[in-house]
């Protein structure tokens, strides 16, 4: 009975602390010159007309980004304490779990890649296509961790376990085509690398979540307050991966008749891509996650003034991903709606203008956002939710 | 009611049925770069230069038999035993008990042969011991020699029994070794000789030897080839009636082809020091139209006898009959103007055709060969008016048009042409046989007399560049079609009057082809 008295006594401790879930969801792609309509079909479906790639051509740069993100987030912040013991440190902190499932894909590649890729080879001839500093990554991967935060401050730190899904990194350091135009011989120089590994490829690691809130506490003070927030600071060890690599040149010009009557097409293949120096090894890899790190001005509900200026920054360890940094004017529309209007600069997009509502009910609040209002190549959705209970 | 919801979900969720992301892309795809020349038959009996033309220089051997094809002897086993009439008692160690000569006699039909020389062959020896210690055996073979010293074996066979008699098995090679078949005395043929001697292990032990106990050997001849043999080689007939293809020209399906007045040469060399009678009893050839056409000339029919080789070994000298064809003493022109790519002759060839006039002394060396050629000589020219080749090749371009497929395509041929021949295109798209699309070349590869001299080479060439567009019909039938014949008419057209004319093919002419795709495709990732 003393047993079930003290059960029945945490449970009704439990039940009057604040615990919180909070949703987050995101799905975005962006390009640098890419049109929308270009990757909309890519997730819509539907023909790519010659139009439209020719106005992407003409916005592209010699370097250009394309990128996809996509993910759900959850985190329930317990009503747990760490200790109950006030006199320890663990007293100011709670359990807190989350888990989530994120993908990241960002394509870094030359305006001839695009030309070859979406026009063909031949509005090249004669023309020397440079596919140098071609960088594709794709990561799929799911967390499952836990952690500890402070209620006061709203600062959470989590550990997770990791499973990837799949994982492609591939670069093409040094790449040209020319076709000759007369003989219409092919002449390809690569030299490039690729690793990949799916989810058969048993491929697990550990990332930790760092959200650190620092400034002004409350609006009182009138200054602000920002939050540092890391996401996904880990890496993973993939057991089978497999790795491709290129280093050599090709020249075709077509096979004499001999060779079209002695030998077979597959062996030809495997003769050209032996030019080309192609090597597949199989083994273990390391695999670094895609870390999010942002710093940005946090909402203040509390705030006394109708019209302030919200901003950040974000970056990613990933070499397809430029830092993201964004500026706007926010407005107090009501005491429970803030709205605000911005623009926005990197990630895998150029100059683009955002829009966020952000909306205070009871016990929970919900924030909308994009960053291609106008002026996008691409499409974002950002949807966040908090409630309390 | 509750059915018009369902199919009011189900007709919702088809029209959200995302629609295939695709684009058009265009490629220039090199498919074949090959320049042909006839190069690779100068000088090898076939073509040869001769200043600034090319001379048909045709040698080709139709017919070599050498002495391995003439004289064999089939793989052969002979076998030679003792068994005793009564039991011998107290047999002591060392006691010999067999000393015997045996004759084996070879079937070889009707030839009679005194001596061969091995030039490869083995011969299995196998021995058998049923006595209850150990025997050595003595396997000569008295005819059989090398560098003067007679085939001689010995074998110590461990001891047996009547019912399990202990046996050795050796492989020998022969290779090089001398028989004589001539007998005890050297007059007979076909007569091999063996000698068994038996004798007790001289460290073994008394023994009693039983009558039934077999003591033998087998010795068996494999695969025996000769490089040397006298004798008398037979006289039989070897009547063959062979049938070949000529290449290309059963492609021929159309036209006709003039050629230059030329001569064609037989010749039937007796490498073998033996008479010889020969006949070539019909030559003809039949092409694609069925019409046939044989071979008239007072050497078709008509038995021929050739004298035996003179000389030895390195010496030898074949003796040769040469039959020569031309306008004069044949219808040599009209026979191979007829084109026919089915040839067939009919030939005997009849060794001894008198008998054993030699008395056995026929005589065949390594390099006697009996051997029926054929060459011919002509300048390379040539008027061929309309002279269609057409083939017909597999086609296995199956595409998913719901993956990336090919919408549109084009065949370009880009044609450097030194040969004095222009080439209409066509190009037969069937299914099963069937014809479903025709499309037509929309340029002539055009003959070199229509172009200029190359001073880089001294050659008269001419540049052509042929589409041949296939329709959008046609690329959307390729899953189904599965042949495609490939249809070329030639001409020697003269540029100034326009009519089919004997034209030279200059030396060093030569073809260069680039046959290059242009693909419209569409891309479905």
């Amino acid at each position: 009975m003393r047993y079930l008295f003290v059960l029945l006594l945490l449970s009704m401790q439990y039940a009057q602390a604040q615990q919180s879930l909070l949703i987050n969801s995101y799905g975005t792609y962006n390009s640098t010159g890419v049109r929308r309509q270009v990757a909309d079909a890519f997730f819509y479906g539907g023909l790519i007309d010659s139009s439209q790639i020719k106005q992407s051509l003409d916005q592209l740069q010699a370097r250009n980004t394309f990128g996809l993100q996509m993910g759900l987030n959850a985190q329930w912040q317990s009503p747990w304490m760490v200790s109950k013991d006030q006199k320890k440190w663990g007293s100011s902190y709670r359990w807190v779990f989350g888990a989530g499932v994120n993908q990241y894909a960002g394509l870094q590649f030359s305006k001839d890649f695009f030309g070859l890729v979406f026009r063909g080879g031949l509005p090249y001839t004669g023309d020397t296509l440079d596919l140098s500093n071609l960088r594709a990554q794709a990561t799929t991967f799911s967390k499952l961790g836990v952690g500890l935060y402070n209620p006061t401050t709203q600062s959470s730190f989590l550990v997770h376990f990791v499973a990837v899904q799949q994982h492609l990194g591939a670069t093409i350091q040094k790449g040209t085509w020319f076709q000759d135009p007369s003989t219409a011989q092919i002449n390809l120089d690569l030299i490039g690398q690729a690793n990949l590994s799916s989810f058969s490829s048993n491929t697990y690691g550990v990332a930790i979540d760092i959200d650190y809130r620092f400034g002004a506490s409350d609006s009182s003070a009138n200054e602000p307050q920002f939050q540092l927030s890391i996401q996904n600071l880990g890496f993973a060890r993939c057991f089978q991966s497999s790795t491709y690599s290129l280093d050599g040149s090709l020249a075709y010009a077509g096979f004499t008749l001999a060779e079209w009557q002695q030998t077979n097409l597959q062996a030809l293949a495997s003769a050209y891509l032996d030019s080309l120096g192609f090597e597949q090894t199989t083994g273990p890899s390391w695999i670094l996650l895609p870390a999010q790190i942002q710093l940005a001005k946090t909402l203040d509900w509390d705030s006394p003034q109708r019209l302030e200026a919200y901003y950040g920054a974000q970056f990613m360890l990933r070499q397809t991903y430029t830092p993201l940094v964004y500026v706007g004017a926010q407005l107090k529309v009501k005491q429970a709606w803030h709205t605000g209007l911005g623009m926005a600069y990197g990630g895998f997009g150029g100059l683009r203008m955002q829009a966020y509502s952000a909306f205070r009910f009871k016990h929970s609040e919900l924030l909308l956002r994009s960053d291609n209002i106008a002026l996008q190549n691409g499409a974002s959705i950002y949807l966040q939710y908090r409630c309390d209970f | 009611m509750r059915w018009i919801g369902f199919v009011v979900i189900a007709a919702f969720f088809v029209s959200c049925k995302k629609d295939a992301t695709r684009w058009q892309t265009e490629w220039l795809l090199p498919v074949l770069n090959d320049t042909l020349s006839l190069a690779h038959y100068y000088n090898d009996s076939t073509l040869s230069i001769n200043g600034s033309q090319i001379d048909i220089n045709l040698s080709r051997t139709l017919l070599d038999l050498s002495l391995t094809d003439l004289v064999k002897i089939p793989d052969t086993s002979i076998s030679q035993q003792y068994q005793s009439n009564f039991t011998v008692n107290n047999v002591t160690p060392g006691f010999v008990f067999v000393n015997s000569v045996k004759v084996h006699e070879l079937d070889l039909g009707d030839i009679q042969l005194k001596k061969v020389r091995v030039q490869s062959g083995q011969i299995q020896l196998k021995v058998y011991n049923p006595l209850n210690t150990a025997v050595l055996y003595q396997i000569e073979l008295p005819g059989v020699s090398q560098n003067g010293q007679a085939f001689v074996q010995n074998y110590t066979v461990q001891p047996g029994t009547a019912q399990n008699p202990t046996t050795a098995t050796e492989n020998i090679d022969l290779s090089g070794y001398e028989i004589d078949l001539g007998g005890l005395q050297g007059l007979e043929f076909n007569q091999l000789q063996s000698k068994l001697t038996l004798k007790t292990d001289p460290n073994g032990q008394t023994v009693t030897i039983y009558n039934n106990q077999v003591f033998k050997y087998e010795a068996t001849f494999k695969n025996l080839r000769f490089d040397y043999a006298k004798g008398y080689f037979g006289s039989t007939l070897i009547a063959d009636q062979q049938q070949f293809t000529l290449p290309y020209l059963d492609k021929i399906t159309s036209g006709t082809l003039s050629l230059p007045d030329l001569s064609l040469d037989l010749q039937i060399e007796n490498g073998f020091k033996m008479a010889l009678r020969a006949q070539i009893e019909q030559l003809s050839a039949t092409n694609t139209q069925g019409q046939s056409v044989a071979l008239n000339a007072p050497s078709i029919g008509p038995s021929m006898y050739i004298s035996p080789a003179v000389g030895n070994w390195n010496t030898l000298q074949p003796s040769t009959l040469n039959l020569h064809f031309d306008q004069n003493n044949s219808n040599i022109k009209s026979y191979l103007e007829n084109l026919g790519a089915y040839q067939q002759l009919s030939y005997q060839l009849q060794p001894n055709p008198w008998g054993n006039t030699s008395a056995g002394h026929d005589e065949a060396f390594a390099h006697s060969h009996l051997r029926l050629k054929v060459s011919a000589q002509m300048p390379m020219a040539l008027s061929a008016d309309g002279l269609t080749l057409q083939d017909t090749f597999e086609l296995n371009l199956a595409q998913n048009l719901q993956k990336s497929h090919v919408t549109a395509a084009t065949v370009v041929l880009d044609a450097t042409n030194a040969f004095p021949l222009a080439c209409d295109l066509v190009l037969y798209f069937m299914k099963d046989g069937q014809i479903l699309h025709t499309v037509i070349a929309d340029a002539q590869l055009a003959s070199a007399l229509l172009g200029q001299i190359d001073p880089s080479d001294g050659l008269l060439k001419k540049k052509s560049k042929i589409k041949i567009v296939l329709p959008p019909a046609l690329v959307a039938d390729l899953q189904d079609l599965n042949e495609v014949a490939v249809s070329a008419s030639f001409a020697t057209t003269d540029p100034s009057t326009g009519l089919a004319v004997q034209q030279q093919v200059q030396a060093n002419a030569f073809l260069a082809l680039q046959l290059q795709l242009q693909l419209q495709t569409q891309i479905r990732p």
